[in-house]
Formats: C-alpha cells, sequence, structure tokens
C-alpha cells in the first residue's frame, strides 16, 4: 500500500516517450496546459507591445503595419490556441474522469490524437509568425482578408486543423460523460464542472464545423476566386460574416462556459456550504449554449444586414442575460451565510463575479442596435470582450489552476504571493480595461496605432496599468512553478480546500495513474456541505 | 441496441433502386424551368436521397434513437444558420431602399444578363435611371 502510494501519474512511467506518447488524460491535460501557457505568454507580449506603443501618440516602437500585424496576432493565439483549446483541453482533460470516477476518458488514443492536431495546427500558426505574420485581424474579414498581402491562408490553414482538436477534445467528452460515470453518479449528482464542459461540448461539437467551412470557403476564394463572398462575383460579403459569427459566438460561450464550470466548482468549496441553486446552474448552463446559437448577428449591426435581422438579433440577445444572471445570483446566495475563507481561488473567482458581471452588463449595452451603432469598432467593445474574456476566462482559469494545482502536482504554491498576485491582476486588470470604456464611448476606434491627442490621458493611464497587469500574472505563474522544487511535496491524503467531489475523497494528491486504486463508491453528492464533514487537510 | 440488425439483402437493392431512380429525377427536372422553385426541387430530391442513405445504408433507423437525435439536430442547426441568415438577405432594404438589392444586379458576373428589378422581372435602363437607383450602372 505504501509503495503503492507513492507511485503516481508523475513519476510513473518514467522517459520522454512515456509522455509523448501516453494515454493518459492527466499527463494529456498537462501538455494542453503547458501548449497553452506558451501561447499565453505569446500572446500577452504582443498585448504588452501594443500597450507599450499606445502609451503615447504618433508612432513611437512599431509602424503601422506591424502594429497590424500585432493585434492580429494577439487576438487569434490568444482565442484560438489558448483559451478555447486550454479550459477544456488543460483543466477538463485532466479532472473529468477524476470528477466521474472513471479510469480515463472514453477515447485515450483520439485525446492524444487531438492534442497533436493542436499541435500541428499551432505549427501552423507559428509558421505564419515566422513569415511575416497577417494583417487582417483575427475575424479575417472580406474582402480584405482575399485581397491582402499577407499570409492569410496558412493562418486559416491552422485555424481549420486546431478546429478537429476542438471537435474530438468535445466528443470525448460527451462519451466520457454518458458512458464511463460509476454507478450511483446520476446527472443531478455530477459536478457543476461536468455540466459546464457538457454544454460546452455539445457547442464545440456542432458549432466548430462552421468555421471549417468558413476558413475553407475564404482560402478557395483566394486561391480560386469562386465567388462566394466577392461582390463583382455576384457574392456577398456580408455571408462571410454570417458564416463566421455562427461559429465565433457560440465559440464565445466554447470559452465562458467552463469558466462558469470552474467558478460553481470554488464557490462551494471555499465557502464550506452547499451549492445553491444546484439545479438551475446545471440547466442555465444548456441553455446559454443553445440560445449563444441564435444571436450571431449582434457581431454585425453595422454591416449593412437588414433591419428587420437587427432587431430580432438585438432581442434575442438580452435573451442571453437571463440564464447568465440565473448563474450569477445563485454564486452568490451559495456564499451568503457560507463560511467563506480567501483563499487565493477563492480571491480569483470573487474578482471573476465583480469584473464578469461588468463585461456581461456592458454586452447588454452592445446588443442594443442604437447604442452599438455609436459604440462599433470603438475601444467600448474592446474593453467588453476584455472583461469578459480576460476578466472572466481567464482568471477563472487562473482561480482553477491554483484550485487543482495541489490536486494535479501535489504541490502548494506560497499563498501569500498568490493572493497580492491576485490583488495585482484585479487592479492592473481594471486599470487597463476600464479606461476604454471611456476611450471608446468618446469615439477612439479600436486597431488604431495612433490617435488625437485628446485620447492621450486615458490611453497612458491603460498603459501603465497593463504593466502591472503582466506582471502579477507572471509572478503567479512563476509562483505557481516554483512550488515544483524539490522537497516540496505534499502528503498524498492532502485535500487543502477541504473539496467533496471524487477528486479530492477517493485518489491522492497527485493521482495514482490509474485515478483510483479501486472503483470508488459514491458516498455523498458532491456538494453536502450541509450532510457530510469534511475537514480541509494540509501536510507536508 | 443489444441486438445486432442485420438488414435483409433485398432492403439494400431496394433502396439502391431508389437512388438510382431519384438520380433520374434530378436529371430530369433539370430540363424544366420552374423559376425560384428550381433550387427548392433540387435540394428537396437530394434531401431525400441522403435521408434515405442515413436511414438505410447507415441504420440510423434501427440504432439507438440516440444517434438519429443527434443527426437531426446537426440538420436543425443548419436550419437555424440559413433560415436567420435569410432574414437579412430577404429582408435588406426595409428603411434604405438602395441597399436592397445592389449587389447582385451591379456584379460583372451579371452583366451578360438583362438588367432585372427586385423580383427579377426585366426593366429597360431609362426607366431604372428615373428612380435615380442606377446611377453606379455601366
Amino acid at each position: 500500500m505504501a509503495e503503492n502510494q507513492k507511485q503516481n501519474y508523475l513519476t510513473h512511467p518514467k522517459g520522454i516517450m512515456s509522455w509523448l506518447l501516453t494515454l493518459d488524460h492527466k499527463r494529456i491535460g498537462l501538455m494542453y496546459l503547458f501548449g497553452g501557457i506558451i501561447f499565453f505568454f505569446l500572446g500577452g507580449v504582443l498585448a504588452l507591445g501594443m500597450r507599450l506603443e499606445l502609451a503615447a501618440p504618433g508612432n513611437d516602437f512599431v509602424s503601422n503595419d506591424t502594429y497590424n500585424n500585432m493585434y492580429t496576432l494577439h487576438g487569434a493565439i490568444m482565442i484560438f490556441l489558448f483559451i478555447i483549446p486550454a479550459i477544456p483541453g488543460a483543466l477538463g482533460n485532466i479532472l473529468l474522469p477524476l470528477m466521474l470516477g472513471a479510469k480515463d476518458v472514453a477515447f485515450p488514443r483520439l485525446n492524444l490524437a487531438s492534442f497533436y492536431i493542436y499541435t500541428i495546427g499551432a505549427l501552423f500558426v507559428m509558421y505564419t509568425i515566422i513569415s511575416g505574420g497577417v494583417d487582417t485581424g483575427w475575424t479575417f474579414y472580406t474582402p480584405y482578408s482575399t485581397t491582402s498581402t499577407s499570409n492569410v491562408i496558412p493562418m486559416t490553414m491552422g485555424i481549420f486543423v486546431i478546429g478537429f482538436s476542438s471537435i474530438l477534445t468535445g466528443l470525448n467528452f460527451i462519451a466520457t460523460i454518458h458512458k464511463m460515470r460509476i454507478p450511483g453518479l446520476t446527472w443531478y449528482k455530477l459536478p457543476l464542472f461536468v455540466w459546464a464542459l457538457y454544454g460546452t461540448s455539445l457547442v464545440q461539437i456542432t458549432a466548430t464545423p462552421v468555421i471549417a467551412i468558413t476558413m475553407v470557403l475564404l482560402i478557395l476564394e483566394r486561391l480560386l476566386g469562386i465567388g462566394i463572398f466577392d461582390p463583382a462575383l455576384g457574392g456577398d460579403p456580408v455571408l462571410y460574416q454570417h458564416f463566421f459569427w455562427f461559429y465565433s459566438h457560440p465559440a464565445v460561450y466554447i470559452m465562458i462556459l467552463p469558466a462558469f464550470g470552474i467558478i460553481s466548482e470554488i464557490i462551494p468549496v471555499h465557502s464550506r456550504k452547499k451549492v445553491w441553486g444546484y439545479k438551475f446552474i446545471a440547466f442555465s448552463t444548456l441553455s446559454i449554449a443553445f440560445i449563444g446559437f441564435l444571436v450571431w448577428g449582434h457581431h454585425m449591426f453595422t454591416s449593412g444586414q437588414s433591419v428587420f435581422s437587427q432587431i430580432v438579433f438585438s432581442f434575442i440577445t438580452y435573451f442571453v442575460g437571463i440564464p447568465t444572471g440565473v448563474k450569477i445570483f445563485s454564486w452568490m446566495l451559495t456564499m451568503y451565510k457560507g463560511q467563506v475563507s480567501f483563499t487565493p481561488p477563492m480571491l480569483y473567482a470573487l474578482s471573476f463575479l465583480f469584473l464578469f458581471t461588468i463585461g456581461g452588463l456592458t454586452g447588454i449595452f452592445l446588443g442594443a442596435v442604437a447604442l452599438d451603432i455609436h459604440l462599433h469598432d470603438t475601444y467600448f467593445v474592446v474593453a467588453h470582450f476584455h472583461y469578459v474574456m480576460q476578466g472572466g476566462t481567464i482568471i477563472a482559469f487562473l482561480g482553477g489552476l491554483h484550485h487543482w494545482w495541489p490536486k494535479s502536482m501535489g504541490t502548494m504554491y506560497n499563498q501569500t504571493v498568490a493572493s497580492i498576485c491576485c490583488l495585482g491582476v484585479f487592479l492592473g486588470f481594471n486599470g487597463t480595461f476600464f479606461p476604454q470604456f471611456l476611450l471608446g464611448l468618446r469615439g477612439m476606434p479600436r486597431r488604431y496605432a495612433t490617435y488625437d491627442q485628446q485620447f492621450a490621458e486615458l490611453h497612458n493611464y491603460s498603459s501603465f496599468w497593463s504593466g502591472i497587469l503582466g506582471l502579477s500574472i507572471f509572478i503567479s505563474i512563476m509562483n505557481l512553478l516554483w512550488s515544483l522544487r524539490k522537497n516540496n511535496k505534499l502528503d498524498p491524503g492532502t485535500n487543502p480546500w477541504g473539496g467533496m467531489t471524487l477528486e479530492w475523497t477517493h485518489t491522492t494528491s497527485p493521482p495514482h495513474p490509474h485515478n483510483f486504486e479501486e472503483e470508488p463508491v459514491l458516498e455523498h453528492g458532491p456538494y453536502d456541505y450541509d450532510k457530510v464533514i469534511v475537514e480541509p487537510t494540509f501536510k507536508k | 441496441m443489444s441486438e445486432h440488425h442485420i438488414t435483409p439483402l433485398k432492403t439494400y437493392l431496394a433502396v439502391a433502386g431508389t437512388l438510382f431512380f431519384l438520380t433520374a429525377v434530378t436529371v430530369w427536372v433539370s430540363y424544366f424551368d420552374f423559376g425560384s422553385f428550381n433550387i427548392i426541387i433540387a435540394m428537396g430530391v437530394a434531401t431525400m436521397k441522403a435521408s434515405i442513405v442515413a436511414l438505410f445504408f447507415m441504420h440510423l433507423l434501427w440504432d439507438d434513437k440516440k444517434n438519429l437525435t443527434m443527426f437531426v439536430m446537426s440538420l436543425m442547426f443548419l436550419g437555424i444558420f440559413i433560415t436567420v441568415t435569410l432574414l437579412d438577405t430577404g429582408f435588406r432594404g426595409g428603411v434604405n431602399s438602395e441597399v436592397e438589392y445592389p449587389i447582385n444586379n451591379r456584379a460583372t458576373f451579371y452583366d451578360s444578363l438583362p438588367l432585372t428589378d427586385t423580383h427579377g422581372h426585366p426593366v429597360d435602363e431609362h426607366s431604372a435611371d428615373q428612380h435615380g437607383e442606377d446611377e453606379d450602372h455601366h
């Protein structure tokens, strides 16, 4: 038994090939995490470069063309190589089978294949960067993307390929959730993170083929001039935007739903309280996934689409606010009269509540046609989606990383440093992006390398705080990595936050190579803090 | 689901026959001009063929109904995409009539065809000019 306890998936089996050819979902998850962090760093450096350029008016550091490349690559890398694959690919892979009591995902080989497909797509993107970049913006709108002389084809090929990785991961997760649960783990006893992954996977397999089609049509249009989007050949450039957003709006939910799942795990555990409105949270996930398919036109209010469809899209957009509000209120009621401890994961979850609410509410502004026509393509939009994507998804990702780090790596980071970094991220984030709401309201357009003197003060302020934000994220990641040093191992039985889901109660930290030494027997629900006492244990 | 369904050879042959017949129908109707119904008829026949293949050759008819649900759902999403996009392209010009049909009528692709109004009826260039809608025509 003692010998068995020493065995964990990080050290057994050994050797580089045992990692590269592994079928273990935890190792594949770590490889996704590693890839994701690299691209997060790359995208972050590009962002800081842009903020440096924008610190003062005029072209101080980079030319207009370089700036165009920078924002395109920043957007494409962050979305297609970090946010979309990172949470389902990394945290989802590591945690899903553990939460279900399973030995692995349903199709382990497919899981490894999806990681390598992601790598191939990433190579295409790297090739694009090395061979001179691409300057169309991450949305690749026609007609510019069909006429631009930059490397549109390798970039869109990369996105095409990465899409298949998403589809395979989604398929794998759906099969796993349906078929691999231990006896007694019924749908309403699943941890909410699993529900979130289920909703995400449904969107992944239904929406992602559309981006693949769109990218292929774009490539064919460029290479052969087939006339799908070119009006001179009878095509319609607005059709491209329909195609693109029919995927990319649901993709927003591919990015945010797993984040909701993480928050639904962190808040009850760190409040020591049963989650409020379990079924509401679970079904709001599915309804967000469905409504997400019906609102894409709100990205296109100034594209020249018909007024009738503007009204329809604007109207349906408001419905997204309902399930999202249900979640926010459920989380707040979960904390109410709970035993809230301000650990680093909980601090991230609290930051998420503030930032995501601002992001969500400004989304309601932009969903109103009349207001959007004024605010479209200004910094207001930039600030809004960063509040949702960074203030929402990335903050939740960092929170989840801090929450499950002791579980997946078997070490504990310095919690004081982590908490200070969280504060730095929160302040830096607001300092960077709140001024951008004001800039946008005053008419500062997005995607410009320079600007009028009247915008200088707010831009300067935004650039200063972006440095704090970048530094805080960097230190928090370094803090996590520093915990991996020698002689810093936790006792394998550690459950530092007192979690009640299977990954905390039935396996070691880090887990056994086959997850559980024997099939776990379900003793209580995932959040039964009112019925069972699970004390946090923390020993070295 | 547990018992494996074995389809008799007769069914396969009948399905193949139907597919050949429908292919012939596709070819046959292409000789007639039904106006805007051309596309609807062609797509209708094609959809019928695809459904037969999915139901019989791909065994969806006898499979777990979950698979059929998934398949129908994917068609439903395609339906959503097409219908809602038509809310745009079908209603352009509701407020500003000049954006209603400018793209297709001015495309070089259509230069060889006679100029038409929004309903596809031929118009002569002079009367169109009087409505002030034809300024860009070359």
